[in-house]
């Protein structure tokens, strides 16, 4: 039996939710085809889901990411991202404006520009005023331990910080899915630790999808589901 | 460093403009500078002209010569700043003795075969394009000359030395430039000195006429034709009015050339430097890329910062660009070159400058607009 989303099993209520990535078949090479980078990729995430990718260097887990994330095309098979079909040819800037939200491994802030100037960035695309854009960066520093930093350049901040900022950003938009690709890579543990609790609880404060890409075993066992990848291929995905 | 590329390629287009466009002025001025506009000669004259050579003092090549009354009467026509009667006669100073009272080597006068011989009022002896370069002007009446820059080297003279034309002693009280090879070569010395030695009182070969200010010589030059129609015709060629035309000419040519190497060498500079800005920020393009910025946007960000830069550099090009002119000029190292500043060559400037700002920016941007995200985040 089945109420809207809501389904009850064995005389428990369960939230039913839609998937909101979606892949079939998936296939990416590069170098004219001498490189496979991802090898027949099957996937679901539902909405809401904090998934960890896992795998060696070279095993796809990023262009996996970044093919989720719209940065890159696949030659081959399905990709559905937020009701999105990531297969059509078309620049997909909206796309990653409204429904992705990217953390990555070296935060890539703009070196000239302010912590407070750079988390409204994405907004510049946007109708949002000024006034809402400097106060929602603002509300979202906060967040972030980071409202006394407004004003500093990124240079001035240590890298847990910067990564905090980049965080912050990803945030911004309000967005669907957030992609974070070794997003504590370039940590120490402690750092670590901390930028990975500051995502878990934007994961369950937020309700958005969470997808990270890691190598580290903690990182990946912090997620609700652990895929793990070889050779542009997944060999298994497991509840944590 | 990009403001400082595009400042460098603005200052090159500013500062040469400067020059070059400086440049048809200051030869017009120098060629023009005190000089008469057109010289006024007897109308029948033969096949050679005032210049003409041959024959010993006294002989003037067949030129007739004018009754001087003429210069009052044409220095009354309205229009006319200034008339200045002038004689010129050809002489052979092979055969004349001189002696010498300062030079290394007495005795010796190794004159050209001919030699011009120029009479003119020492108080106008600009309106002769007539330059002293060292010692003064002769006082008129006296047995002073003053000998030209090449004959002096030639013939080993110097201030000081005395040089005898027709058995009287002229004594050398300076040493003259014109920039014409000819009278260069040459000697000069009071009206009535030079009319007295060829038996010539009262007359001259040409008188030289300088239009009042506001007044158009070429008006003037008719004006005297007509009210002297079997007597007088007018000539600019001794002024060097037709040859300096041509050479103007040449330098407007030269000065479009110069202003369109500096506006391409501006361009490249624009272009490289916006080129070398867009590669350093690959990996932050892709950035924005990454999140949501569009294609347009990019292309918008890029050629906007680019005339930004433009701005920027306009100011530092037009204080460097003046800057070293005005140095340049201050320190002497350009003489007789005047930087012409002019409201149209600070527009052109200014406009090229922004055009190569817009143009320059727009390939960069293009190719920034294409990077991919994935490729322009992996860039190191």
């Amino acid at each position: 039996m089945s109420d809207g989303n809501i389904e009850v099993r064995n005389g428990n209520m369960i939230e039913i939710k839609e998937n909101i990535i979606e892949i079939k078949d998936l296939t990416k090479s590069f170098d004219g085809g001498n490189i496979t980078a991802l090898d027949g990729i099957n996937l679901e995430i539902k909405e809401g889901e904090f998934v960890s990718i896992m795998g060696p260097s070279g095993s796809g887990k990023s262009t996996l990411l970044n093919m989720i994330g719209a940065l890159d095309k696949a030659d081959s098979g399905q990709i559905k991202v937020a009701g999105i079909d990531l297969m059509q040819s078309e620049d997909f800037s909206k796309f990653r404006l409204n429904k992705i939200g990217f953390v990555f491994q070296l935060h890539n802030l703009i070196p000239n520009l302010t912590v407070h100037e750079n988390v409204q960035i994405p907004l510049i695309e946007t109708d949002v005023t000024d006034e809402e854009m400097i106060e929602r960066a603002a509300e979202l520093l906060n967040s972030v331990n980071l409202g006394n930093r407004l004003d500093q350049l990124p240079t001035k901040l240590s890298g847990g910080e910067r990564q905090r900022v980049a965080i912050a950003r990803a945030l911004v938009n309000h967005p669907s899915i957030i992609l974070a690709d070794e997003p504590t890579g370039a940590l120490d543990s402690r750092m670590g630790d901390i930028i990975l609790n500051l995502l878990r609880e934007i994961h369950q404060k937020e309700n958005v999808t969470l997808v990270l890409v890691t190598h580290e075993d903690y990182v990946a066992n912090s997620a609700d589901r652990v895929i793990n990848m070889m050779d542009g291929k997944i060999v298994d995905s497991n509840i944590a | 460093m990009a403001i400082f590329g595009i400042a460098i390629g603005v200052a090159a287009v500013i500062g040469l403009g400067l020059l070059a466009e400086g440049l048809p002025s200051s030869t017009q001025s120098a060629l023009t500078a005190g000089a008469a506009d057109f010289s006024v000669i007897a109308k029948t004259s033969g096949t050679e002209g005032p210049n003409g050579q041959g024959g010993p003092v006294g002989s003037f090549g067949g030129q007739e010569l004018i009754n001087q009354t003429k210069i009052g009467e044409i220095q009354q026509i309205s229009g006319v700043g200034s008339a200045v009667g002038v004689l010129r006669t050809m002489t052979n100073l092979d055969n004349t003795t001189s002696t010498t009272t300062n030079s290394s080597s007495p005795g010796e006068a190794n004159f050209q075969s001919m030699t011009t011989l120029i009479g003119i009022d020492s108080n106008s002896i600009s309106m002769n394009d007539i330059v002293i370069t060292n010692g003064s002007v002769y006082s008129n009446g006296a047995n002073e000359i003053i000998i030209g820059k090449s004959a002096a080297e030639r013939s080993n003279k110097t201030i000081g030395d005395t040089i005898s034309i027709s058995n009287q002693t002229f004594k050398v009280v300076g040493i003259y430039e014109t920039g014409n090879f000819q009278d260069d070569g040459g000697i000069v010395m009071s009206l009535d000195k030079l009319q007295n030695l060829t038996n010539n009182t009262g007359e001259v070969s040409l008188i030289l006429v300088k239009a009042s200010n506001g007044a158009d010589s070429d008006e003037l030059a008719t004006a005297i034709q007509e009210q002297y129609p079997d007597e007088l015709t007018t000539s600019s060629s001794l002024s060097g009015m037709d040859r300096m035309n041509q050479g103007l000419d040449v330098i407007n040519t030269a000065v479009w050339a110069i202003s369109l190497v500096a506006i391409l060498v501006g361009g490249i500079i624009v272009v490289i430097t916006m080129l070398k800005a867009v590669s350093e920020r690959t990996r932050e393009i892709g950035v924005l890329r990454a999140i949501g910025w569009t294609r347009q946007r990019i292309i918008k960000m890029i050629i906007g910062e680019s005339i930004l830069l433009s701005l920027i550099a306009i100011v530092v090009g037009l204080i460097v660009g003046i800057g070293i002119v005005e140095i340049l000029g201050s320190t002497g190292m350009i003489p007789g070159l005047m930087p012409s500043f002019s409201v149209s060559l600070f527009v052109k400037g200014i406009g090229v400058a922004l055009l190569l700002g817009i143009i320059g920016g727009i390939y960069p941007a293009y190719r920034a607009s294409k990077l991919e995200p994935t490729e322009a985040l992996r860039y190191e």
